[in-house]
């Protein structure tokens, strides 16, 4: 769901910028203030995981494909949703310069969109559901597949404002995609979880207490 | 346990797998975004295939446009597949370097305040 710089008007993409920034801040004071030289190599990998996986599309029928965000998984083993923005705003920076996937005046929208949205929505669904079902894959399959589905209508109602996508047409096209692709990101985020947990369970901070044994449940 | 090094090092060697077996195997539809934009200009429908001479029509009037040294992830068509494994190969180490620069400048700063 990178956005081309031809899809939104440069005044629109001002404006997400501005928004996208303030979070970029915050993200940056959260690196200073919660990440440790022990907690750095997990960032950095992170970033090339999550690079790589958003290189693999993969087939979901209909004449579509679709690769993984990868922001519930940065928000939940970095534990903060600042996590996923500096990590996806980085790793969004390398696609749109160097790749041109993504646009330059619309990347911060899809900081807003992946980083942002896919961070919060994927960080807080599996703190809520960890805490009721104490579950793991559950938990972890269900915040990812959020955080796949929701920037994508996020995504849907932006191209509604520049005009590139009616509104509905774009919600039901850009949700059914999406709610497709996120299942894929849901099995993925988990398996990942569940690998980083396994080797280095001290790296891994999901922010839930009861998550101490995350990979074991 | 994994020692840093050998987490890093092995963390890398996946993501660098991933990267190259997607430069194979990654399938060549549009994605989601593309995807939708066709269906909105008429090219295909909701569940249906993509046409192969489908093309999105894009409307650069007031828009930013800019070339990007490495589009679609690849080196151009003469190179094919290895152009695809070199771009890949300097994205994943680009974004892994980006990253640890950045965190370990944010904490050198930190403490020098």
């Amino acid at each position: 769901m990178h956005i081309p710089d031809a899809f939104i008007p440069i005044p629109q993409g001002i404006v997400y910028w501005i928004i996208a920034l303030v979070f970029v801040v915050l993200a940056l004071k959260w690196a200073k203030n919660e990440m440790n030289e022990e907690k750095l190599p997990l960032v950095a990998v992170l970033a090339a995981g999550i690079f790589a996986l958003q290189s693999f599309n993969l087939p979901v029928s209909m004449g579509t494909s679709g690769h993984l965000v990868g922001g519930a998984l940065a928000a939940i083993v970095l534990g903060s949703p600042f996590a996923a923005v500096f990590i996806l705003t980085m790793v969004l920076i390398v696609q749109g310069v160097l790749f041109g996937d993504g646009g330059l005046t619309t990347m911060g929208a899809n900081i807003i969109n992946m980083g942002v949205i896919g961070g919060f929505v994927g960080f807080y669904t599996f703190k809520g559901l960890m805490g009721m079902t104490k579950n793991m894959p559950i938990a972890g399959f269900a915040a990812a597949w959020l955080a796949c589905l929701i920037p994508s209508l996020a995504c849907a109602v932006e191209m509604f404002i520049a005009g590139t996508f009616p509104l509905r047409e774009g919600l039901i096209a850009m949700g059914l995609y999406h709610a497709i692709i996120g299942v894929i990101e849901g099995i993925v985020t988990v398996a990942a979880i569940y690998l980083i947990t396994t080797v280095r369970p001290d790296l891994v901070d999901t922010g839930v207490k009861s998550a101490k044994g995350a990979g074991t449940s | 346990m994994m020692d840093n090094k050998t987490f890093i090092i092995a963390g890398i060697i996946v993501a660098l797998l991933i990267g190259v077996v997607a430069v194979f195997l990654a399938s060549g539809d549009p994605d989601g975004l593309e995807s939708t934009a066709l269906i909105v200009q008429g090219q295909k429908t909701l569940t249906g295939d993509t046409p192969p001479d489908a093309e999105i029509h894009e409307d650069l009037t007031g828009k930013f446009s800019y070339e990007s040294p490495m589009p679609d992830y690849a080196l151009g068509e003469e190179m094919g597949p290895l152009g695809g494994i070199i771009a890949i190969v300097v994205g994943t180490i680009l974004a892994f370097l980006v990253v640890l620069g950045l965190a370990y400048g944010i904490k050198v700063a930190g403490k020098a305040t």
